[in-house]
């Protein structure tokens, strides 16, 4: 048993909060925003010169193998920095296409670590449940696989050199590869909540490239992804809480400071107690991904507590900091907008419950 | 990060939770359905706590000075759970709070009389803190002991003495110096043998479990029995909270608590001939459960681990603390949801659900909210401690 971070991972750690610190501040997010796409080109090169963006990729792909557990401190300081870079997206779907596509893709991973290429993963279907199984379906012909359906809220799909899908063919669930940039894929931009730029994709008998058959395969994928946004939860929720304690310490009413009435500390207490387990839950989860050992369930737990917390820390978060809080001029607002992003995707509480639910009813049943 | 017990640990696991097997037996269960003795106390409890006392598991985490094995606060907790777990009521408080204390700053006699007798499952200790006047507010007690040549003698009240119809002595809080002034530095720790004259003690019947008030009439002890320093005894009564809080929220007993419930509701076939766990209401409550059982138990883990390092943080004890009991109550609701009509049947009724265990914790649930230093209290704790927020004057 340790909960201590090793000494490769501090300094991941050190370097990714001297990176995002340093091009995070208000106004460098303000200018990006303006742009058509939420999207720092500079930041994202930044961190792949610093290698960042290899962190968990073989070394033979220009990367450092560190793995799944150090990627998620990568994507924690993302979050508590609400930093514009798709690290979620790219990185994750890189280490699944590394995983399950072997040798054919190296140079694509190479392109990944050096910040040439962008990949995502589209996991929600309009009308159907993230961990059902999909309605897009694959069919095999003798020019290989093709997949007919509509993914949505895919993250920078435009920007794409490739997209993980899943899809149903004759003998189950399997995971795929698509190029969105052909002819055969629409996509239209949706304007989200957190303001990343996502899409409707239609997929209209696109080819695609098989990655895995084994049912097993798409959940490690949907597990390793759930986790990823969990993680990022951990940082957004920390530092919307830590804003809190010291907007509250610092303003003044009744002539004292606001943090000195109960009802606000234990408010920002309440934060302090949902932050915490919801960091554990999901390095717990992250720490079995690591490992190559089951992780449905952990998956599942810290995305309910990413639910429950982003939306409870939030909501306090706004309401001890009165009007401020929601005055855009105030860097409160990104984070409870991703917050509520965070919470609906990959799976929201109600949903990730009852998938859990089933999960134990076929535990206890024999 | 590496969050799974070593083969050491896993192995000491499954040594105590055998052990217990032999330990919570038939005759024990039998005696505990007695409600003055659900607590321990009776002639079978006396018998296993002597027992684990003379098989070593009682020094467990003591120095080997004192015949202890010096085992580390993660391997005190993987016992903690799993003593708890099998439902013995072990009594923690003077084994690994009070125990300890008596050991590093009792007289010779206490040290030769008590602690021997502790470490050999002979003695129990009940805690005197609370008074009618005095809870959160602790050093307000008014409980008065004066020097009178060799002796002190030692008048006043407290409450929610838990096992004084039992204990062999009380470990009490009492101002020595009446100076109003000298709030938290006019206390001193003293240990009452509970058959010294002037001493008493009288029912109350909680919502679950037996407590008492106890009196001290011109009770006299010998100097030898006052524990550390005059006027010193704040710190004894403060130095192991951190502790104390942990055993508070322990992992295992709610989580046997959910496996049994979940199988329960496997087990169990509705009219129309399927299993009330195939039922999406079920489902939830189990899940809901399931998911605070996973934060509960990193808590835990990370606090044992922590301690083991000798970094055990103030606000994430509290956070531990306020977390796991109203989670607690939290998990006794949903559970006995599943049960429903039948939560409520208590143990030996007929139709009652595993024993009317879970009908009984939550009964007894809200205590520890406010019991073993009130959750507000905490709140405060984890503000000011943890995110550094400034507190009102108190």
């Amino acid at each position: 048993m340790d909960f201590s971070y090793t000494e490769e991972q501090q300094d991941v750690i050190k370097l990714a909060q001297q990176i995002l610190g340093d091009q995070t501040e208000p106004a460098a997010l303000k200018l990006i925003e303006e742009q058509r796409h939420r999207f720092d080109e500079k930041l994202w090169q930044d961190l792949a010169a610093s290698g960042l963006l290899g962190v968990a990729l073989s070394e033979a792909n220009g990367g450092m193998a560190f793995g799944f557990e150090t990627l998620c401190l990568l994507i924690e300081e993302v979050g508590r920095t609400v930093a514009p870079v798709p690290v979620i997206p790219v990185l994750v779907s890189a280490l699944f296409l590394e995983q399950l596509g072997g040798e054919a893709f190296a140079s694509t991973l190479a392109d990944v670590a050096t910040g040439k290429t962008l990949l995502s993963s589209a996991i929600s279907e309009p009308g159907a449940e993230v961990r059902e199984t999909p309605t897009t379906r694959a069919v095999a012909d003798e020019e290989g696989w093709r997949l007919w359906g509509t993914k949505t809220c895919v993250p920078i799909a435009e920007h794409c050199a490739g997209v993980l899908v899943a899809a149903q063919t004759q003998g189950g669930v399997a995971l795929f590869l698509v190029d969105p940039t052909t002819d055969t894929v629409t996509l239209q931009r949706q304007h989200v909540t957190c303001s990343e730029s996502q899409y409707l994709m239609e997929l209209e008998g696109t080819a695609a490239t098989l990655l895995s058959d084994v049912a097993a395969d798409v959940t490690a994928w949907l597990d390793a992804l759930t986790v990823a946004y969990a993680t990022m939860a951990v940082g957004v929720c920390d530092r919307m809480m830590r804003m809190s304690a010291s907007y509250t310490s610092e303003r003044q009413q009744f002539g004292v400071p606001v943090a000195t009435f109960q009802a606000v500390g234990h408010r920002v207490a309440d934060c302090f107690i949902d932050v915490e387990c919801l960091r554990l839950v999901t390095q717990q989860a992250a720490s079995l991904i690591d490992q190559g050992l089951p992780a449905t369930d952990a998956a599942l737990s810290a995305k309910i507590w990413t639910g429950d917390a982003t939306h409870r820390v939030s909501q306090a978060s706004q309401h001890v900091h009165g009007g401020i809080g929601v005055d855009r001029d105030y860097p409160l607002f990104r984070y409870c907008l991703w917050a509520r992003q965070l919470e609906l995707s990959a799976g929201s509480s109600a949903e990730m419950t009852a998938c859990l639910g089933k999960r134990i009813e076929s535990q206890f049943s024999s | 990060m590496k969050i799974e017990f070593t083969d050491t640990q896993k192995a000491l696991q499954t040594e105590v939770r055998e052990y217990m097997r032999d330990i919570v037996t038939d005759d024990l269960r039998e005696e505990m359905k007695n409600p003055e003795y659900f607590e321990g106390g009776g002639p079978v409890f006396r018998e296993k706590f002597a027992r684990m006392g003379r098989d070593g598991w009682i020094a467990l985490s003591w120095p080997s000075a004192l015949g202890g094995r010096e085992a580390t606060p993660m391997e005190q907790y993987i016992f903690t759970e799993e003593v708890m777990a099998s439902g013995f009521p072990y009594p923690f408080l003077t084994t690994d709070a009070v125990g300890p204390v008596l050991a590093e700053h009792g007289s010779a006699s206490i040290r030769d009389e008590v602690v021997k007798t502790i470490l050999q499952g002979e003695t129990v200790v009940a805690i005197g803190y609370s008074e009618p006047g005095a809870g959160t507010d602790l050093a307000s007690l008014t409980t008065r002991a004066k020097r009178d040549g060799d002796d002190w003698v030692i008048n006043g009240q407290k409450m929610w003495t838990s096992l004084a119809n039992f204990a062999d002595y009380i470990w009490l809080a009492a101002r020595t110096d009446p100076d109003e002034s000298k709030k938290h530095k006019g206390l001193t720790m003293f240990l009452i043998p509970a058959d010294t004259p002037g001493f008493s003690h009288t029912p109350v019947w909680t919502l679950g479990v037996r407590t008492n008030a106890t009196y001290y009439e011109n009770l006299r002890i010998p100097d030898r029995y006052r524990v550390g320093e005059v006027n010193r005894g704040w710190k004894l009564i403060t130095g192991q909270l951190n502790r104390e809080r942990l055993s508070l929220v322990n992992h295992g007993p709610v989580e046997a608590l959910y496996r049994r419930t979940a199988q329960w509701a496997a087990e169990t076939a509705l009219s129309d001939g399927s299993m009330l766990i195939s039922r999406p209401w079920v489902q939830h409550n189990l899940a809901r459960v399931k998911v605070g059982l996973d934060a509960l138990r990193m808590m835990c883990l990370k606090q044992a681990w922590a301690m083991t390092e000798g970094a055990l943080g103030m606000a994430e004890a509290s956070a531990a603390k306020v977390y796991g009991t109203e989670f607690f109550v939290e998990l006794y609701r949903l559970l006995l949801e599943i049960m429903g009509q039948s939560g409520v049947i208590c143990a030996d009724s007929p139709g009652a659900v595993l024993q009317g265990d879970i009908e009984h914790r939550y009964r007894v649930g809200s205590i520890l909210t406010f019991g073993g230093g009130c959750n507000e209290i905490q709140r405060d704790i984890i503000s000011a401690a943890g995110l550094w927020m400034p507190r009102a004057e108190r």
